[in-house]
């Protein structure tokens, strides 16, 4: 029998050796399951116009699995002790200090639609070095995101001039105090805050809606992808507003018919509105004219999304705002139609 | 009924008259084997002289016999070898056991070992000979005739045998023209459980041919066999011990792979022997590793995206094989075996490709680092038991595929670079893009790391009761059993997208040395390939700069993810009654099916994203009768006819009838499973007429018809609106669904020479030509892809996924003493692979024929040196859409061989 154990000794080795190379010059990477907890932004970037006193960005989490599968594209699973999220101004333009335009510092987190924490004096541990920039926020527990909220001075920018030099200022998160925990940081994430110039085309530019033709050119450029407007009667109209901000451009129709609506418990009257909103692709800004050109969708019956496209030309003449725009939805195309707005 | 009166009319024909169970049984136990080596003569007769009461040796060379008591002679004959004539005489209620050794009637047989070969075809062509349905075997030693180191590729020899290929290696059985799904695989005797999520068909590149003792093909079916094989039932056999003394024989060998320029090398080693002074314990062990690098180089494009990729292959495979047969005779009447096989494939995988978007201008760098193993376990344990009227056999048998898919990483980059690439000759594209090989200009894109895990479990458990009757000189036998298979299925994956919006450096900081110097014949400089270890290092020193895609992992895994439950139940009579010179097989098969799967909806609301995932469970049955009929009539001692009716029947792949749904939107493919996907049926036609030459050899020729209802076949709606009913939520998108067809009719001819050319004049007298062809065609008819809502009726007819029209063989050797030279060629026809939206959108493999050689130098009688060749002539594997013009796939392998030697220490007496 020796010999018989010999043999089954050498199958038994054949096999062994044999089984699996699998491993060989492996990296096995981080799972679903063991990826850490990822800091970042919550958006690239944010503007207002030149006066705003102040400004902020969001720090959030990633969005992770959803083990009990209640929401199965993912949610933001929140930490489960807090850290300290390191973050400093990388950059800045249209002033000379960082002190210069941001005077103070403060952080909150929502707890409800209503409440902040802010409102319940909970300190989030803010600090903010304005010689160096540097800052830093705790970034606590069971909280999905924090909002960091700088003061400007409000009239250091707010000049009566076209500015063709970009002012802005830059963040970046530059360390995480974990302690223990499965966090880390979004190193290639930054934040910048533009500032948008009054004397361009950003802010909000009002149309003569009781001017028959700018009315009708109005509903003819817009009613093409809202039903609303197309069959809107100027007598029920309140206020024509066209609003260009950071990214984006909201054509806003004040009804005069009102309604009301509950706000954190208190009750207020308002104005009801129609409301369409895109994205800016294309915006010639630091200029008073150039090119425009906007995306947006509209919900199908089905609930199903068409998109429409807007695309033009603007010119800014003192506090007159010159828009040419062609519109195309769902194989039709508007014929070049200008609007004329005004501050 | 139709079925039913076929069954009713063959049990009055078989039993019919004076038909009665001996009053009183002998019977008669024994073994045939050589005179000289004693090596086992699978498929003697054992004939009681004077009747037509006879029995096949086993692959063992055994078998039993149930006679009327006194003295008598039995004839055994084999082929090759003289008949020889045995006086026995046995008491009522005995047994007599019996040691017959058959002597050569050929000088080339006498030389034992050096002319093994000779012998392993010889039994296969006996077993081949007195099946009682159309069948054909292939011995272990015939295998080793060819080189062919897995199931798949040993099975390609076989007449009316086609495979399909991975990476040049066969993988999947199609016979008689009909795609892998309509062929059974078992495992003595039993089926075995695919691997594969999606599939009941096995890969038997998993399978080491060095594992098997045979592989029996049977083209038609019998009662006693699994209903659900349509083209026919391959049945692996492993091997058993067979005499007292120790046998050991295995190989070694290593080779070289001509495109990847590195070695491969496999051994084998093996060990049976009985024990006792009745050799009534048999053990035998069998051990086995093959370990390859191999690769291919490969351009494809889908014209309708008008995009075009260039693909590097390089893979390790290894085939691990332990196998193992314990078996015990407690007396002459009553023996238990247990049967084991574990088969292990391994498949190491780097893919880099390139893909060339012209219209987006863009060009995408893919990186792929993929494991899988494939592993098969099978243990059968069973009893056979001779009584004194009847023999009463069962096994239980419990066996495991699994597909175990550890990672599945692939990494991919970006460039925003022009191309544009043409196909001026259909044999290589011309590519227009400056700087596609500079990793410099690519971005990181997206990083996609899976794993997989699908098991699929079998526990069956079977009997069979065989009662031996007598009417007047004529012998038959009534058996009936029945069978209960348990499977349970399941398929679980992994699939995490990472995503990076900025941070990660440029692919040239991943890069590392090529694998090989030249792609396509050096018509494409590749650059440097992604390490895909290099990066992986990087993601995780740098989680923060990815991003998890959790929609996509969401939907991923609830689509793919399934279990499924199947029982079969199955019952079977049948008698086998010898009328002189005819014998007649026949009775009746039923068998039910019962599914059920819990899987999951993935709802994607009308703007495309994710709205919930729904956990659903169904079912299905149904059941088919099946009557089966063989007829075999033996017009002389070596010429037979024979023919068949028979039913069968196909089951659906539960990939393709569970209800879930991928869509894939980065890749425009969505596959969707059909619930209500029928199994196909069939009606099977067979006569065959057979001629064996004495010196071993064959000369066949048989004609096969088929009717197949329901056939299921793989549709693409391309550019389709998804769903196909209702609001559609995406306007256009490569739908692949399984449907059934109408119906589909099958024909063929069949055609097999294989003999020593020994009426040659000298110089050629030592040549052997093994060769066959077979041709088939066949006509499905579905709904017409010009259907539309104002002819949803149209009908349109074409030939079956699969269905080659030409498909052969040619071997011819030179063996001279110790020298055995042979040159061996495949052919595979062109067939239809996927059908398309429209004619021109069909999928073609185009014919292929691959050269392969071999040599052998015997030492001794127990050692021999081999040296293998294989796809001397470097065919590709090429693929078109709707005409040959059209070739949108080539992929190429070069060639590969070996040099080992074979030890067989069985003669060492």
């Amino acid at each position: 029998m020796k010999f018989t154990q010999i043999i089954i000794l050498s199958i038994l080795l054949s096999a062994g050796w044999g089984c699996d190379k699998k491993n060989e010059d492996l990296i096995e990477p981080l799972t679903a399951e063991s990826f850490p907890q990822v800091i970042t932004f919550d958006d690239e970037g944010d503007g207002d116009l030149e006066d705003a006193d102040e400004f902020s960005f969001k720090l959030t989490l990633n969005d992770r699995v959803d083990t009990s599968g209640e929401e199965p594209d993912g949610k933001i699973v929140p930490l489960t002790s807090d850290v300290t999220v390191l973050f400093e101004v990388t950059d800045w333009e249209g002033f000379s200090s960082i002190k210069e335009y941001i005077k103070d510092t403060r952080a909150f987190y929502e707890i409800d639609d209503c409440t902040t924490s802010e409102d319940q004096g909970i300190n989030l541990n803010i600090v903010f070095d304005i010689n160096t920039g540097k800052g830093s926020v705790r970034f606590p527990k069971n909280v999905t995101e924090v909002e960091v909220v700088f003061e400007t001075d409000e009239d250091l920018l707010n000049d009566n001039l076209l500015n063709t030099e970009e002012r802005a200022v830059s963040f970046a998160i530059t360390g995480v105090q974990a302690a223990g925990n499965n966090v880390v940081y979004n190193k290639s994430a930054g934040f910048t805050y533009e500032v948008l110039d009054d004397e361009g085309i950003s802010g909000d530019w009002e149309l003569d809606h009781e001017n028959t033709a700018a009315f009708t050119a109005f509903k003819n450029l817009f009613g093409l992808v809202n039903e609303d407007i197309s069959t809107l009667d100027a007598g029920d109209v309140d206020k024509i507003e066209i609003s260009i901000e950071y990214g984006e451009i909201k054509v806003i129709v004040e009804l005069k018919e009102t309604e009301t609506i509950t706000e954190c418990g208190s009750m207020e009257e308002v104005n009801k509105v129609i409301e369409l909103e895109a994205e800016l692709e294309d915006l010639s800004e630091l200029s008073d004219k150039g090119d425009i050109e906007f995306t947006g969708e509209v919900e199908q019956p089905s609930g199903s999304l068409k998109e429409f496209v807007y695309t033009g030309s603007f010119q800014v003449v003192s506090d007159n705002l010159e828009l040419v725009l062609t519109g195309e939805y769902d194989d039709d195309e508007t014929e070049e139609i200008t609007l004329q707005l005004t501050k | 009924m139709k079925k039913l009166c076929l069954f009713v009319l063959w049990l009055n024909m078989a039993l019919a008259g004076s038909a009665q169970t001996p009053s009183g049984n002998a019977l008669l136990k024994g073994t045939v084997s050589d005179g000289s080596n004693r090596s086992k003569l699978a498929g003697a007769t054992i004939k009681v002289a004077g009747t037509n009461n006879g029995t096949v040796a086993d692959l063992n060379g055994q078998f039993a016999l149930y006679t009327s008591p006194g003295n008598f002679s039995i004839n055994v004959s084999f082929l090759g070898y003289r008949d020889t004539v045995i006086t026995v005489s046995v008491k009522s209620g005995e047994v007599a056991v019996l040691t017959i050794p058959l002597s050569s009637s050929s000088s080339q047989l006498s030389g034992v070992v050096i002319t093994g070969y000779l012998q392993g075809q010889a039994s296969a062509l006996n077993q081949q000979k007195n099946a009682d349905n159309i069948k054909n075997v292939i011995s272990s030693d015939q295998i080793g005739r060819f080189p062919d180191p897995n199931a798949a590729e040993a099975l390609q020899r076989v007449p009316g045998v086609n495979i399909e290929r991975d990476q040049g290696e066969g993988r999947y059985v199609l016979i008689r023209g009909l795609a892998p799904q309509f062929t059974n695989i078992s495992v003595n005797g039993e089926q075995i459980p695919s691997p594969e999520a999606d599939v009941r068909f096995v890969a038997l590149d998993a399978i080491p041919s060095d594992q098997l003792a045979s592989i029996e093909v049977s083209k038609t079916l019998l009662p006693d066999m699994d209903g659900d094989a349509i083209g026919g039932s391959v049945n692996l056999v492993t091997r058993t011990a067979q005499s007292r003394q120790s046998h050991i024989s295995g190989s070694l060998a290593g080779g070289y792979n001509n495109l990847i320029k590195k070695p491969n090398m496999q051994g084998q080693l093996q060990f049976d022997k009985r024990f006792g002074a009745g050799e009534k314990l048999g053990i035998m062990l069998n051990g086995n590793y093959y370990h390859n690098h191999l690769g291919s180089d490969n351009w494809e494009q889908a014209p309708s995206d008008n995009e075009m990729e260039l693909r590097d292959y390089e893979l390790v495979r290894t085939r691990t094989g332990l196998s193992g047969t314990i078996d015990y005779k407690f007396n002459n009447r009553n023996e238990i075996y247990f049967r084991s096989l574990y088969s292990r494939f391994t498949d190491r995988e780097w893919r880099r490709r390139y893909v060339f978007i012209p219209e987006d201008e863009e060009i995408e760098k893919l990186t792929k680092d993929r494991f899988e193993s494939q592993t098969i376990t099978s243990f059968n344990l069973g009893g056979k038991h001779n009584f004194n009227k009847f023999f009463f056999n069962y096994e239980g048998q419990y066996s495991e595929g699994e597909q175990d898919t550890p990672y599945d990483h692939e990494i991919g980059f970006i460039a925003g670079l022009p191309s544009s690439f043409g196909f001026p000759d259909a044999k290589y594209p011309v590519l227009d893009a400056p700087g596609f090989n500079d990793n410099s200009n690519y971005a990181f894109n997206a990083a996609g790391y899976g794993k997989t895990l699908a098991k699929d479990r079998n526990l069956t458990a079977k009997f069979e009761i065989g009662i031996p009757y007598k009417s007047g000189i004529s012998n038959g036998l009534i058996k009936f059993g029945a069978k209960a298979r348990f499977k349970k299925k399941s398929y679980r994956l992994t699939s995490d997208a990472f995503e990076s919006s900025d941070g990660v450096p440029a692919l040239d900081s991943f890069d590392e040395d090529p694998i090989k110097d030249k792609f396509l014949g050096d018509r494409f400089n590749m650059g440097r390939p992604l390490n895909v270890t290099s990066f992986n290092r990087f993601f995780n020193a740098n989680p923060g700069l990815f991003e998890l895609d959790v929609e996509s992992k969401s939907i991923d895994e609830a689509l793919e993810a399934y279990d499924a439950n199947e029982d079969v139940y199955a019952a079977f009579a049948m008698a086998r009654h010898q009328f002189k010179k005819l014998l007649l097989t026949g009775g009746l098969r039923y068998e039910k099916t019962n599914v059920k799967y819990d899987s999951k909806d993935v709802l994607i609301d009308a703007a495309g994203d994710l709205e919930s995932i729904l956990p659903v469970t169904g079912s299905s049955d149904y059941d088919f009768l099946l009557p089966q009929i063989q007829a075999r009539y033996e017009l002389s001692k070596y010429n037979n006819l024979r023919a068949s009716v028979t039913y069968s029947y196909a089951r659906p792949n539960f990939g393709e009838i569970i209800p879930a749904q991928e869509i894939n939107r980065e890749d425009n493919v969505a596959n969707i499973g059909n619930a209500g996907l029928k199994p196909t049926a069939a009606f099977n036609l067979d006569l065959m007429a057979e001629h064996y030459f004495g010196n071993i050899g064959i000369a066949s020729v048989g004609v096969f018809y088929k009717k197949l209802n329901d056939f299921i076949y793989r549709k693409i709606l391309f550019n389709a609106p998804y769903p196909s009913t209702g609001t559609p939520i995406i306007e256009s998108i490569d739908v692949i669904q399984a449907q059934n067809g109408n119906d589909a009719r099958l024909t063929g001819v069949e055609l097999a020479f294989q003999r020593k050319l020994d009426f040659l004049p000298s110089v050629f007298n030592k040549l052997s030509l093994y060769t066959n062809y077979t041709y088939t065609h066949s006509n499905a008819k579905l709904q017409s892809r010009g259907a539309d809502q104002s002819k949803p009726d149209a009908i349109e007819e074409l030939r079956l996924p699969g269905q080659a029209n030409h498909v052969g063989n040619i071997a011819l050797a030179y063996e001279s003493g110790k020298l055995v030279v042979r040159l061996a060629a495949n052919f595979n026809g062109e067939y239809l692979s996927e059908i398309g939206g429209e004619a021109s959108e069909d999928l073609y493999v185009k014919s292929r024929m691959q050269l392969d050689m071999n040599a052998s130098y015997a030492i001794d009688q127990r050692i021999r040196f081999f040296v293998e060749g294989l796809n001397l002539t470097r065919q590709p594997f090429e693929t078109y859409l709707g005409n040959k013009n059209n070739i949108n796939q080539r992929e190429f392998y070069s060639w590969w061989a070996r040099l080992g030697v074979k030890f067989d220490l069985r003669s060492a007496r």
